[in-house]
């Protein structure tokens, strides 16, 4: 299959200055990443909050330049491209964002916001601009009467799908969507997941999907990546990944899922504790080895290669020959089968 | 925000409500001048100097037997004028340098604050006072001073806006759609900054007044018969024992008019960003 994105030990990092007196340092965001995302699939990239998922999802796009590294859009080289040599780049790709209030001008009302992407790319024609931004309206499934409307006049849902319009309003091929369900209400989460999917088939978009949410991400991706400090630490296909798991960071990610059920045991729970570790000084060895149940010497000092345990299944730990963690991952996906 | 509900929360506020009705008294007299003056502001008689305030006269005569009260009232409209000029200027001049300096920051950013800072410790009459004394005295050279010597608020409440905007998520939205950066300025950046801008206004218009005022009574602005308040006060204030109406009225006439403005941008300030200080 042709890859639409190609992305070779990317790294990204931001300087951080400590004061007249303390040393400045280098937070890495990004940190020696490599995948690739296919035409018309859905690559979910999951991990907690500060894990370098948002980083990763704006590199791609280049509205960041990365510190080193290689990214490929199309089979054109992006990643040293100028802002003004990225104008292609930007009618070719969109992005949503998490918070939709936040990433609409609040003094711009729904007709501009729309309009100017077209404007930008060189689209003057009054007539095609209104039959363009109608359809785009119908499609994401808002009235007419919204337009003269300012982003504080209208929902948070409305406001996300104002947000997907202006995405997808050049026909994009890649959209990035960082988190576009997070901030909504639950109700409204399963809403625009649907219209994502249908615009998917409508349009044959190619998404990148961050989210730290493995349900959701299990709903929409065909292919899923696990990123923790930065790096990669599992990927497999959505249906691989989550009934093998092997990582055991996957495991508790997932596994940290509320359940609204109040008799199930914590002893049912695969739980790690601890917190994400600093981008400044990252551990030594495997970056998970802090806080995993598993560790051992050789992962406190040597660090994890991303390797292929099984087919198309890669995996970044030295010990998931010893480990065994299905009967986790099947009581898990059980219990929440049992809720619905 | 529309401008009607601008409105509607202005009058309904009771500091800026007060505030917008003295502006729009001033601004009556200052249109209608030729109507309310009995005389015009020039009219010498010398007969009648120095008349203290009658029903006929009603601020009084000054010693070249001008209608006190007529000089005020055309005295406003050059009050008014100056001090919007002034306030265009330094807006323009502030608001340029801060958009400049707050979107591309680094060593431009740097620069520009430094000259900022340094505009903004001198004292502004004395700065002034250098300026006109380099390019004369008159009121265009007076706006000329004053505009030139205190923009920095400006610089620095847009500069602090940008800052804090630019890293909000609908600019990387409008650069993932393609917008260059002069777009991005003034079509996403400047219009969240406009509001604060026009309270920034409405509060340095009062000092640009008072300082025009200022600059005339030390003799450099307005010259004679120019009826300038400022000079109006120092005309007077030769004969604040014997008569101390001439410099009194005009006197009043700046007070109340500062004062509007302040109360206006005051309650403008609440009504339209409540987050910003100054």
């Amino acid at each position: 299959m042709e890859h639409l994105v190609e992305v070779q030990d990317l790294k990204k990092s931001f300087l951080t200055k400590g004061g007249i007196f303390g040393k400045s340092s280098d937070v890495k965001a990004v940190d020696g990443v490599d995948l690739y995302l296919n035409k018309g699939e859905t690559l979910g990239v999951v991990g907690e909050s500060g894990c370098g998922k948002t980083t990763l999802g704006r590199l791609v796009l280049r509205l960041i330049k990365p510190t080193s590294g290689k990214i490929n859009f199309d089979e054109v080289d992006i990643t040293n491209l100028s802002e003004r040599k990225l104008l292609w780049l930007r009618k070719r790709t969109g992005m949503v964002f998490q918070d939709p209030s936040a990433s609409l001008n609040p003094r711009m009302n729904i007709r501009s916001t729309l309009k100017r992407p077209l404007v930008v790319h060189g689209i003057k024609d009054k007539n095609t601009i209104q039959k363009r931004i109608i359809e785009m309206l119908e499609k994401v499934g808002l009235n007419e009467d919204q337009l003269e409307r300012f982003p504080h006049q209208i929902s948070g849902g409305q406001q996300q799908r104002v947000a997907i319009a202006r995405a997808i309003m050049l026909n994009p091929d890649l959209v990035v969507l960082d988190e576009p369900t997070s901030s909504l209400d639950v109700s409204v989460q399963a809403q625009i997941l649907n219209l994502l999917l249908k615009l998917q088939r409508d349009l044959n978009l190619t998404y990148l999907f961050i989210t730290h949410d493995l349900v959701v991400e299990r709903h929409v991706s065909d292919r899923i990546v696990v990123m923790y400090c930065g790096k990669i630490l599992e990927s497999a296909d959505t249906d691989e990944l989550l009934g093998n798991t092997m990582h055991p960071y996957t495991v508790s990610l997932f596994s940290s899922t509320p359940i609204p059920n109040p008799h199930l045991k914590s002893t049912n729970r695969f739980i790690v504790g601890g917190e994400p570790p600093s981008l400044i000084h990252p551990p030594r060895g495997c970056r998970f080895h802090p806080r995993c149940p598993y560790a051992e010497g050789k992962c406190k000092k040597v660090e994890p290669k991303l390797v292929e345990a099984a087919k198309d299944h890669f995996l970044a730990c030295h010990k998931f020959e010893e480990i065994d963690l299905l009967t986790y991952v099947k009581r898990f996906w059980k219990l929440m089968e049992r809720l619905n | 925000m529309k401008i009607s509900n601008i409105l509607r929360l202005m009058f309904g506020y009771r500091t800026s409500c007060i505030g917008a009705l003295i502006i729009l008294a001033v601004s009556s007299v200052a249109i209608a001048a030729d109507v309310i003056a009995p005389k015009h502001y020039s009219d010498v008689d010398i007969v009648k100097k120095l008349q203290p305030p009658s029903w006929k006269c009603i601020f009084g005569t000054d010693h070249y037997g001008r209608d006190v009260f007529s000089r005020v009232v055309y005295g406003t409209r050059i009050a008014l004028w100056v001090g919007l000029l002034v306030v265009l200027v330094e807006a323009l001049v502030g608001v340029g340098l801060g958009l400049i300096a707050g979107y591309y920051g680094g060593g431009l950013d740097k620069v520009i604050l430094a000259i900022t800072d340094m505009t903004w410790a001198l004292p502004p009459i004395v700065l002034a006072l250098g300026v006109i004394t380099l390019i004369g005295p008159g009121l265009t050279q007076v706006v000329a001073a004053i505009a030139l010597v205190s923009w920095p608020p400006f610089t620095r409440v847009v500069r602090a806006k940008m800052v804090s905007l630019k890293e909000r998520e609908f600019i990387l939205a409008a650069r993932s759609i393609g917008e260059s950066s002069l777009n991005i300025i003034f079509r996403y950046l400047l219009p969240n900054i406009v509001p604060s801008i026009i309270v920034l206004m409405t509060l340095t218009l009062p000092s640009a007044i008072l300082s025009t005022t200022a600059l005339s009574f030390l003799g450099f602005g307005a010259q004679p018969p120019t009826p300038d308040w400022g000079a109006m006060l120092s005309e007077g204030a030769a004969q604040l024992i014997i008569a101390p109406w001439i410099a009194t009225f005009p006197g009043i006439f700046i007070v109340i008019t500062a004062l509007g403005f302040n109360l206006l941008g005051d309650g403008l300030r609440d009504i339209l960003d409540p987050k910003l200080k100054i």
